[in-house]
């Protein structure tokens, strides 16, 4: 009979535990909610960047359009090692603008499985409209035969 | 009654221990988000800072080129190393480069400075331009501690190992070597000889040799390696002797060449015999023959800086000089004497290394960002470190 008078007690325990968890809880979902900038998102932003600024530089050089027309891939898988981050792996792919594939062997370099592994994969696409042909000294020719690029990257 | 007693102890045991894990757990939950947001922060503010450094060109434009420039000049309102006359981003102007350079002679940027133009107190930073590639000696000496040349009689050879930056070696790249050599006969009329070598290329470890046989028995020599692979260049200048440090400063702003007289021994007078850019043109050409006149004399007091202007060469992109100086060389007496310059660091995997070192073990936070750049027509790899103090 007493130990049924001493529910209040054990009630109390109860309600404890439930407050714990509610405030638990409080505080779990007030972090999950702050609105924290996560840390991939910076992660493929700056590696987006660095895939940018490399093709750009390529582009810049007269060296990608080269590369791509001629179908140089040894000399663009060989640039593209050497101006970005030796701890980034890369995976280029060329399109035409039907969207058929370019570049039959891949142009790849580190591990391909860390492409489907990694969660954090930057991805950029950059145009080329055509690669200008030297004529003479004054002229040079260009036929209108579009490529899309799309630069795969992730860290090691 | 006992028993109501005890289940109170036991809720307040269990209310304490919940307490006291929620007093450990929330600030450590707290402090880890913290530490992530500082950590976001400090990569966005290093984003922020490389883009400004890389992109700006600051403020006068050309802040790099102003005659005079003091130390730590007052009169630049806003810090970028960017060309203003460029078109394309991340094309970076020597002439502000080369104010950041500790030890210029004609006055440079010193860090705390530069720190407080880029609104940095608080933070260190490390801001470092390294050639796309290594090029080292075959066992894997920096050349800066080991010359790869070797001069045996009239011969010389050189062996270099070209590897990417993760020091994987480098197949197949494309190295042209030029020769500058004096000739050892200590004469009056001791010129310079310019050899332009063939290419040759790397093999599957990245190492490559090379050798000719001169004309006479060299006493300086300069050779200028021209690494490349899938046309991405870089330039290593290497000397096959000990280079003489302290025969003059060298300068290059817009377009004027100028020289300056340290403060070295022996104290004797210095003529300026001949000056060579080094360009991104595969021949040299002479630029400036002295005449061992006045005029080209570099001394103390009025003589002690040279200058010449010479129009259209910025355009020309030179990225060093070399120069041959009659002067005095301590325990040789007076003879043609080969320097390079302006970069202190011509030899090294770093072309350029401004700023406080990262202590990467300890700045656990320390943020790292990578851009390519262009420099005087050759790309590098701009490094930017960024921590918390």
């Amino acid at each position: 009979m007493k130990k049924l008078a001493n529910k209040s007690a054990q009630i109390r325990v109860i309600e404890v535990f439930l407050a714990s968890f509610i405030i638990a809880f409080a505080f779990s979902f007030a972090n999950i909610m702050t609105g924290l900038p996560t840390s991939p998102k910076y992660e493929e932003t700056e590696l987006e960047k660095v895939g940018y600024n490399t093709l750009y530089d390529l582009d810049k050089m007269g060296l990608l359009p080269r590369f791509i027309y001629n179908e140089e891939w040894t000399n663009l898988t060989a640039a593209l090692r050497v101006l970005l981050p030796y701890d980034v792996y890369f995976n280029l792919t060329i399109y035409y603008l039907n969207g058929t594939k370019v570049n039959h062997p891949p142009i790849l370099y580190g591990d391909p499985q860390a492409f489907s592994d990694s969660k954090y994969v930057a991805s950029i696409t950059y145009g080329l409209v055509n690669c200008p042909s030297r004529v003479n000294a004054t002229y040079y020719r260009a036929i209108y035969e579009p490529r899309t690029i799309i630069l795969q990257l992730v860290r090691r | 009654m006992v028993s109501a007693v005890y289940d109170h102890l036991v809720a307040i045991v269990i209310v304490g221990a919940i307490f006291i894990s929620t007093v450990v757990v929330v600030p450590t939950l707290s402090f880890i988000n913290l530490q992530t947001v500082d950590q976001h922060q400090l990569r966005n503010l290093a984003v922020n800072i490389f883009n400004a450094i890389l992109l700006d060109a600051g403020e006068p434009i050309d802040w790099g080129s102003m005659d005079p420039f003091y130390m730590n000049d007052t009169r630049i309102r806003r810090f970028g190393l960017a060309s203003a006359e460029a078109s394309s981003p991340y094309v970076l102007d020597p002439d502000k480069v080369q104010r950041l350079v500790v030890g210029n002679p004609l006055n440079y940027c010193d860090y705390e400075y530069v720190r407080q133009l880029l609104g940095l107190e608080g933070y260190g930073f490390q801001l470092r331009i390294l050639p796309p590639f290594n090029v080292t000696c075959t066992d894997g000496t920096p050349i800066t501690e080991k010359s790869p040349i070797e001069i045996n009689g009239d011969d010389l050879s050189y062996s270099i190992k070209v590897t990417y930056l993760d020091g994987t070696p480098l197949p197949n790249a494309v190295v042209r070597a030029t020769i500058v050599c004096t000739s050892s006969a200590g004469s009056w009329t001791s010129g310079l000889e310019i050899i332009t070598r063939p290419a040759v290329y790397t093999n599957p470890l990245g190492i490559c040799s090379d050798s000719v046989e001169l004309d006479y028995r060299a006493r300086d020599i300069i050779v200028i390696l021209r690494i490349s692979t899938a046309d991405v260049a870089t330039l290593v200048v290497t000397f096959g002797t000990t280079p003489a440090d302290d025969i003059a400063k060298i300068n290059f702003v817009g377009d004027t060449l100028i020289l300056t007289m340290p403060d070295a021994t022996p104290r004797a007078a210095r003529w300026v015999d001949y000056i060579i850019p080094v360009t991104n043109e595969e021949e040299l050409e002479f630029l400036y023959n002295g005449t061992r006149g006045v005029d080209d004399m570099l001394n103390y007091g009025s003589f002690r800086v040279w200058s010449r202007q010479f129009n259209g060469l910025r355009k020309r992109n030179p990225i060093i000089f070399i120069l041959a100086f009659w002067a005095v060389i301590q325990g040789e007496g007076r003879r043609e004497v080969l320097v390079a310059g302006p970069y202190q660091n011509l030899l090294g995997y770093t072309v350029f290394e401004y700023g406080e070192q990262p202590d990467t073990m300890s700045d656990s936070s320390a943020v790292r960002i990578q851009r390519n750049v262009i420099i005087a027509g050759y790309t590098y790899i701009a490094e930017f470190w960024l921590w918390k103090e």
